[in-house]
């Protein structure tokens, strides 16, 4: 459920802040920031929206509550989506994002994903939060809705989903297991009885009796 | 035990996509429908939908109902339609030759991840890790025997591919597998995701 409300002056701003706010059962993502009045608003725009990210803060349940600016928004988009891609795919999932991305995500060995998030502070661990399947499909879905909703103009880059190429694609879903099994089969058999066909003795062919055979030469009168 | 809240901050963010499309094109962008579908991609289209009708009783009357709610009636104008195009899958018992045309594939997908969206509660009950270990193995289980009798009586268990849908060791993976893509495949970005998963391999 996406919430847009207004919180006019409520810290001193002089302008108007707005939130907006996707909720999902076990992670709720709330933006906070501010419209860019300077903007030339279109007919086909929405009067009010959320250009200029002043800061969001993303309730993952029980486990954290984790507040960033707008390139943390944006590390965070970018390691999830691609990653989410790859496990619709079925794929084997590699970390997502990178080593040393501010925001990770990565498989674990139990079937839960780490999501891993860096500090820039010196002497800093990065945060680890382990999600299982229900959490992270909450999150995608969180972060889906802010994408497509025409009131977040935060203009964040997205990639697009594309399939994957041969080389990356490896079939990991449904195998066809021994399906090489039955033309093998035919060809061996073919080969088999091709070669014991060629041990077989040919039939001799027993001499034709040679008849007299006598040729009359008529002498032309 | 409240977590405690932790900013993070970073500096100097230098990685970027190779491939970038602004926010709006989202909902709109669709990874090139007119390619055609793989056969794997039908194959696995099929089965998801097989495992909505397991999770729903009402699983093939919610597909006729959302076909129109989808405003689909141009590609399935019917049951008859939408059964056809389902029986494109070479897995089936009876197998209907061909390929799906771009609208059929378009709806089919559409289709899926509406009726994902409408199951959502129970996909997430299924793959949450916080429900209890006893009720979620309950629900497991009754997924697992609706889904092998759909399976069963559905497609050809001959094929190797069906074989190992229904082996006890290697189906369960398969299981969850499936009902993982649908919980994924929910919401604004689910139909561009599974489209393009399931053109995998055709480029």
């Amino acid at each position: 459920m996406t919430n847009f409300s207004s919180l006019a002056s409520a810290a001193g701003l002089s302008g108007t802040q707005y939130k907006l706010r996707y909720e999902q059962s076990s992670c709720r993502l709330e933006l906070t920031g501010l419209p860019d009045v300077t903007a030339a608003a279109s007919a086909d725009q929405p009067q009010q929206q959320l250009n200029i990210l002043t800061g969001w803060d993303l309730n993952l349940g029980q486990k954290a509550s984790l507040q960033g600016k707008r390139e943390h928004l944006q590390a965070l988009v970018s390691a999830v989506q691609p990653y989410v891609r790859l496990l619709v795919s079925a794929q084997p999932c590699q970390q997502s994002g990178g080593s040393d991305a501010v925001v990770s995500l990565e498989p674990q060995d139990d079937g839960r994903h780490l999501l891993r998030l860096r500090s820039s502070q010196p002497d800093t661990p990065p945060l680890e939060l382990a999600l299982d399947h229900a959490e992270l499909a909450d999150l995608n879905h969180c972060i889906d809705q802010m994408l497509v909703d025409a009131r977040c103009a935060l203009g964040l880059e997205v990639q697009s989903p594309q399939p994957l190429r041969r080389g990356q694609y490896r079939r990991s879903s449904v195998r066809r297991q021994g399906q090489w099994i039955a033309p093998a089969a035919a060809c061996a058999s073919v080969v088999i009885v091709g070669a014991l066909v060629s041990l077989l003795p040919l039939p001799q062919r027993t001499a034709e009796p040679t008849g007299n055979t006598t040729t009359t030469e008529q002498s032309k009168p | 035990m409240e977590a405690p809240n932790k900013e993070v901050t970073a500096q100097g963010l230098n990685w970027h996509h190779l491939s970038h499309c602004p926010r709006s094109l989202i909902a709109t962008a669709a990874p090139a429908t007119t390619s055609r579908m793989p056969r794997r991609g039908m194959e696995r289209l099929d089965l998801l939908l097989l495992a909505i009708e397991a999770l729903d009783l009402h699983g093939s009357e919610a597909m006729v109902w959302s076909c129109e709610q989808l405003q689909l009636q141009e590609a399935f104008p019917d049951r008859v339609a939408l059964w056809k195009s389902r029986c494109r899958n070479p897995l089936r018992r009876a197998s209907r030759r061909g390929e799906l045309n771009a609208a059929e594939q378009r709806g089919l997908v559409e289709l899926v991840c509406s009726l994902a969206d409408r199951l959502y509660p129970m996909l997430r009950q299924l793959l949450s890790s916080s429900e209890p270990a006893e009720l979620n193995a309950q629900r497991w289980g009754l997924f697992r025997e609706r889904y092998n009798d759909l399976v069963e009586g559905r497609m050809n268990g001959r094929r190797g591919a069906i074989r190992q849908l229904l082996d006890p060791a290697d189906g369960e993976a398969l299981r969850q597998e499936l009902v993982l893509t649908l919980a994924l495949c929910c919401g604004p970005g689910g139909v561009q995701r599974l489209e393009a998963s399931l053109l995998d391999g055709s480029r």
